[in-house]
This record gives structure tokens, sequence and C-alpha cells, in this order.
């Protein structure tokens, strides 16, 4: 007869997701701009990913240890710390020292996740705690842009060059980012044209910037996997990027010259990695559908105001923190309204 | 008669299950023996439990009334078998954990095998009965709601001036995965829930009958658009999405009508009554044979029964030798579960009895449960939003689920706890194996008792 008989509450099945298949979804996505990262910045993109993950991993499970977990090594299992890891390799510059990225890293999970109790109860984007904290900290490593591999000199026409001096690398040579020259452009009124003409190096990556964030076509494709096995919703990857759309051909309209078209806008820098690798990190996100719009129209919003207005060239880790920071409150006012309505009672 | 084939809307949210009725589908609705004791549960159904009329060591007959509604919304009880009233008892109840009941020992010489009786002739006609007699024949017969909620039926059909009742939905989706009592008995008794329908119809004076049925079961569609090619005016016959919960009334109005039925209201408020199919069935074999609920068709299946069958079966037979009847258990079973394996509720003690709202008898294998779930690996939230998206009542079950958690019971009813018809589909979907269902099933519990409307 019966061995043994389980009860618990219904329903007794459970559907094909769990928190792993999410979270390794998430990193089968980033593969593809991984590889691209790989193609155009070489031994940079291994190691510092690598590094990055690593950290992240034995980060959390120290700080599991201090928590007096059981099994400190069981919440690994999730992979979060894996993409925590790999989002932020993502959205440094290749040519930061390992040591820093070390540094990045454990400060991403220890104080971005870790502290609030783990995954779920964080409040802010750990990749994006991590990535301010070096900001704040390493200025200068975090704006030193390593030249692609694939190209053999520095931009053509707008060369601004310079040879590293913090990188032994021989083959270590900087510029600016094609953000980096929009913000040149707003700043002498002129030349937003120029820049426009890095759109399709910016498309496939073939331009200065932060690792993974270069090739917007890699991680478009890395987004539409993701949105084909339902690991995000449409809602936020749109409410960004049309929002940044938006924001960037009204003022581009006004001053053609000065700024940017939307389109470059959207091709360069993090907002395409923000819109479907950062923003959609449900833990810091809203839970509900208005409030995914609310969120991702904050995001595009406060990063455009940043580039076109702001001392930084990008603005995508300062707006989702702050987006984060209000996603409680997002949650609050988008309270859902039942099916049948509101009861009357 | 019309039959339309799909409708346009549906409502918003809900999953899709493995449906897995290929076990039982094609296996007739068969009777299957004389239990040796029966123990009829005094509250199967929503309302005041029924009160015994017998006592201790009383010969009962079969279908004689054992217990007798003790309010407006309660139930009578009949005997299933002929024998003698051994006690008046508490017996494992899937819900109440205990309850009371009447525990029949079955006179073993003298019992007839009760089959299912025969299907309708197609070409019944409901005029000769009064709605006066049809009503008071439904309360008499003990019928309540078979498809999970027992409502008593007699409620629902009982004209009522002040909520006038224009259209009948005859609820013959069987959405919960594995179950499939519903639908053989829309294949073999075709006629007698046609009939009972327009009995029910007559009674609540609903001018309009819709048969809906989810397109996963086109047989059965076509039996019916084949019956009601002679004598089903005013009959319709709708194909339904298969979605999970398309049977649940609330989803199934909105799916069918585009209707929708207020948080807290009852479907009569907006003109409609909503009859299971089995129900039907019940309420013509009720008013035209006098015959009193006694027997239901139950599904006994799972991966891990030896021989998943349709059964009719006395109500008050012990689950177990249900089981015993089809060849018994698999050494890996897991969970014995009243009903679907959404819905349904896993039973410890398989002395517990069939009421007259169990559809199914499903056994689970640990392979189907899955080994998460299985091993009750609960991760934390991490708030993907996904059983928001799956509630077919639109509601914020994560959020609903950790206030009951945290003892917050007036944040969890902030958020509308109390319109959760406990589906399952947050649970279902959640990637975390959160059990969202229990815990706002608790809350629920919490409330009763703070009301006290439930016992400690």
């Amino acid at each position: 007869m019966l061995s043994e008989i389980i009860v618990s509450p219904s329903p007794h099945i459970s559907g094909p997701f769990s928190t792993r298949r999410v979270m390794g979804d998430v990193i089968i996505g980033l593969l593809l701009p991984f590889i691209a990262a790989i193609y155009y910045f070489r031994l940079y993109a291994i190691t510092l990913t690598a590094t990055c993950v690593i950290s992240c991993v034995i980060t959390e499970y120290i700080c599991n240890i201090i928590r007096k977990k059981q099994n400190p090594a069981e919440s690994l299992g999730d992979l979060s710390a894996v993409v925590t890891g790999m989002i932020l390799a993502f959205s440094v510059p290749p040519s930061l020292p390992l040591w820093s990225a070390v540094i990045g890293s454990a400060f991403a999970i220890a104080i971005g996740k870790m502290v609030f109790g783990g995954l779920g109860s964080n409040i802010f984007n750990p990749a994006m705690v991590g990535r301010a904290f070096l900001t704040a900290s390493f200025g200068m490593l975090m704006t030193t842009w390593t030249v692609p591999a694939t190209i053999d000199s520095a931009m053509p026409n707008i060369g601004l060059g310079t040879n590293s001096s913090y990188s032994d690398d021989v083959i270590a040579r900087t510029q600016a980012t094609p953000l980096g020259y929009s913000k040149e452009a707003i700043k002498s009124k002129t030349g937003a044209k120029e820049v426009e003409k890095q759109f399709r190096p910016a498309l496939f990556g073939e331009v200065g910037g932060c690792l993974g964030e270069t090739s917007a076509v890699a991680i478009l494709i890395g987004g539409i996997y993701m949105l084909i096995r339902k690991t995000i919703n449409l809602h936020t990857p749109l409410a960004v990027l049309i929002s940044t759309f938006v924001f960037a051909a009204v003022v581009n309209l006004i001053k053609p010259d000065v700024y940017i078209s939307p389109l470059m806008h959207i091709a360069s820098g993090g907002i395409l990695l923000c819109a479907f690798f950062i923003a959609t990190d449900p833990v810091t996100a809203p839970l509900s559908v208005k409030g995914m719009w609310i969120f991702g129209i904050g995001i595009g919003t406060i990063t455009m105001i940043i580039r076109v207005f702001g001392e930084y060239p990008g603005g995508v880790m300062f707006s989702v923190l702050l987006m984060n920071s209000i996603t409680p409150l997002i949650d609050r006012l988008c309270k859902l309204t039942p099916a049948g309505g509101k009861p009357n009672a | 008669m019309t039959i339309q084939a799909h409708r346009k809307f549906s409502f918003s949210g809900g999953v899709h299950p493995p449906e897995r009725k290929h076990l039982t589908e094609n296996r007739k609705i068969q009777h299957c023996f004389v239990p040796k004791q029966v123990s009829i549960m005094l509250s199967q159904h929503i309302g005041a439990a029924a009160k015994p009329v017998v006592a201790k060591n009383d010969q009962v007959k079969a279908g004689q009334l054992i217990a007798q509604a003790s309010g407006f919304v309660s139930a009578t009880m009949h005997s299933p078998v002929n024998g003698k009233v051994k006690e008046i008892s508490l017996q494992p109840h899937a819900v109440l954990g205990r309850s009371q009941a009447i525990v029949i020992e079955t006179d073993q010489q003298n019992n007839p095998l009760k089959t299912p009786p025969k299907d309708f002739n197609e070409n019944f006609d409901e005029s000769s009965f009064s709605i006066e007699q049809i009503c008071n024949a439904v309360a008499e017969a003990g019928i309540v709601g078979m498809g999970g909620a027992g409502f008593p039926t007699r409620v629902k059909i009982e004209p009522n001036p002040s909520q006038p009742k224009d259209t009948l939905i005859i609820n013959g989706c069987e959405c919960e995965p594995y179950i499939s009592c519903d639908y053989r008995m829309m294949l073999e008794r075709t006629n007698t829930i046609i009939a009972g329908a327009k009995l029910a119809a007559k009674a609540a004076g609903c001018s309009r009958i819709i048969i809906a049925v989810e397109d996963n079961k086109p047989q059965a569609v076509e039996v019916f658009i084949n019956a009601l090619h002679k004598n089903g005016k005013n009959i319709e016959v709708l194909k339904l999405k298969t979605k999970y919960p398309q049977g649940g009334e609330r989803q199934l109005i909105k799916s069918v009508l585009n209707k929708i039925v207020p948080t807290g209201g009852i479907p009569p408020a907006i003109g409609l009554v909503v009859l299971n199919a089995a129900t039907a069935a019940a309420v013509a074999e009720a008013v035209v044979f006098n015959q009193p609920l006694t027997h239901r068709a139950v599904t006994v299946t799972g991966e891990a029964i030896a021989k998943p069958s349709n059964l009719y079966v006395s109500i008050g037979t012990p689950v177990s030798e249900l089981i015993e009847f089809c060849g018994g258990v698999t050494l890996k079973s897991a969970k014995v579960i009243l009903g679907g394996p959404m819905m349904g509720l896993a039973i410890a003690d398989l002395s517990t009895p069939i009421t007259k709202t169990t559809n199914a008898v499903t056994i689970l294998t640990r392979n189907q449960i899955g080994d998460a779930k299985f091993a009750r690996r609960v991760t934390p939230c991490i708030r993907c939003g996904r059983c928001l998206e799956a509630c077919p009542e639109h509601l914020n079950p994560t959020t609903i689920a950790h206030a009951v958690k945290n003892n917050m019971l007036d944040l969890a009813i902030d958020y509308y706890m109390t319109a959760c018809i406990e589906c399952g589909c947050c649970s279902y979907v959640c990637p975390a194996n959160i059990e969202l269902t229990g815990y706002i099933k608790t809350g629920k519990i919490l409330l009763a008792r703070q009301k006290k409307k439930m016992p400690q």
C-alpha cells in the first residue's frame, strides 16, 4: 500500500518555472553580448567577466557563512550571483584592473544584496550598486575606454585617443565612447552629426564603451531570447526604450546639430543592456504591468536627462538606482483592482 | 439551437497545466461495489450542517432520509445503502480535519448493487412539472453543486423576485487536469443533462440555456449538438478555449457572456445560474424519478493507480475501498487528493469518505509533483510578478501571501484577499515554489476565526 502520504495545500503540481531556470535564461541571454565582447575586447572580456562572476559567487558564499546558513552553498544554486557578476562585468570598462573588479563585485553582493537578506530582499540592483561604488571610488579607471581590438587606429576624424596609463597591456589604446563624443557635441554646441557616423559601429559593437554594452545587436538578440522564453516580459524594455526614444527625438528635433539622434542614443551606452537585462531584474522592479511602465519610463527619462543635461556622459546606472528606490512606492500606487471590481463593503 | 465555435473573449490570466485526461477519458462510468460501510458527512456543502433524523442502531433503507437540512442554505442527506446506523461520530474530513458523520454498516445479504441509470429519452418535455414541484424535488433530493463548491442547488434555482434570472449556463468545462467524470457524464448521459438543464431553467425562469464545454472535449460538443437537433430550442452549445480555470464560475461567465460577477457577489446578482453538468443530471433524476443524490460518478486516476477508472460510487464510500477496487497503488505514490491536482485536497487518512462534491480521487507520484515541490524547496520570492499575471481575479497573490505570512491580515484584506477563488494558478506558476494559495487560504481561515465564523 502507500509507503508515505504527503499532505500540503493545493495545487499539487507546479509549472515549469524555477528561480534557477529564470536566472539560467538570463545567463544564456547574456552569452551573446559576452561573445561580442570577446570578439571586440579579446582577453579583457574573459578575464574581467570571470573575475566578476567568481568574486560574486565567493562573496555570496562568505556572506552565507557569516549569516550562519546551514548550507552556505545552497543559495548559490539559484545562479543570481552569476547574473550579478556578469552584468557588473558588462557594465564596466574592459580595461578595468581586476583588483578593482573584485572589490566592485564584493561590494555589489555584500552591500547590494546580502545585507538586505539575500535574493528577493534587496532594494537596489546589486550590479548597479557595485558599479556605483566603482564609479565613486575609481573614477579614472571607470572612464578609461579601450579601443576594440578589431580597429587599428583610434576613431578617424574625432581621434581623441591617448595611451592608457593604467594598463600594462601593449594593445590598450583608449578613446571616448559615442556618448562621450555626444557630450562633447553638447558642450561645444555642434558636431552631433559627426557622432552619428558611429551608428553602424555602435550597432555591432565596434566602439569604445563598457565591456558588454557596445554591441546593440547582440544585446537585442539576447533580449529576444529571454522574451521568447518568457523570462522577462515586454513591458519594461518597451517602456525604457520608448521613453528614451521620445525624449531623444524631441531634443534632436529642436537642435539636430547639438543632440544626437534617438536611434544613436539607443544604440550607444548602456540603455539597451539596461532595458533587457538590468531594468528587468524582477527583485528591484515593480510587480504590476502598470508599475513596470512607470518604472521603465522613469529609467528612460532620467537616463536621457543625465545624458543631455548632466555632467556624466551616460546615466543608466543612476536612473536604475533612483527608480529602484521608489519601486515600493510604485507598487503601492499601482494597486490592482480585482476582476470583479472593488467590493462594496 | 445555435452552436458557436469559439468565443472572442475569455478571462485574463490562467494557466495551462498538463491535462493528463487520457488516463480515464475513454473509460465508461462503471458501477463498482457495495461498500462495507459508508460515512455520510453532515457537512458536505456550503452552509449549515444537516441534522440527523436517525439514531444509533436504526435500520435504514437505500434512499431513506437520514439527515434534514437545518437552514435555508443547507442540504438533506440520504442513505445510499440498506443497513444499520452504526454510530454518529467524528470521521476524517478533507477540510475540517474531523467532522460529524452518520456511519452506516451495510447489510451484506440484502443490498442490490446500484447501477447508473439509463440516459433519458431525447424527447423529454419539462412542461409536465411545475416550478414548485421541481424546486421541492431538488431540495428533497439534497442536491448540491457537484463540481466542488457544494452550494445547495435549490437556493440557486429557486425563483427570487428580487433577483430575476434569465440565463442558465451548464458548466461542462472540467478544466481540472486528470478528471474526466463530467466528460463521461456528458457522453453517456447527454439527454439527462439536457433534461436537467431544461428543468432547472424552468424553475429559475431562465429563457436561455448555454452549455459550455472546453475545446479539448470535441466529442462532448458533438454529442450535445446531435442530441439538440430535435428538441433543443433556446439551447446553445459553446466551445471555450482550454485554459485553467475556465470552469471556475466567475471565469466561465466572463468567457461565455463577457459579464463580470461583482467581487463578493454571486451569479444570480447579474441574473445568471451556473450548474455543473453532473448537477444537471442529478436534477433530472431527482425531479423525474424522485431519486435522492446518493451516488455519483467519481474519477479514480493518477499515474500511481493500477487501473484508472470512472466509477459510479455510493456517497460515503471510503477512499481506501475505491483505491483497492482500482487495483491498488504503486509504491512510489506520494499524494492522495480528493479532486484534481489544482484545487483538490490532499488527505492523510484513507478512510476519508467520498462526499457529494468529490469528483475525483487523484493519486500522484513524486514525478508528477516535481522534485522541488515534493521536497518543499521554497526559495525567496523574486517578485517576478508571474502570479499577478496568472491570477484570473487580478489579485496580487505575492503581496497577500506575504502579508498573511507576516501576520498582517489587515494588509492582506486591503489587497482583496477575500476575492481569491483559490484556483491555485499563482502557486502553479511561482518559480520560487511558494505556496501562495496555501497562505491565502490560511489568511481566509484566520479571518473567518476572527469573525467567529469558524471553530478554533
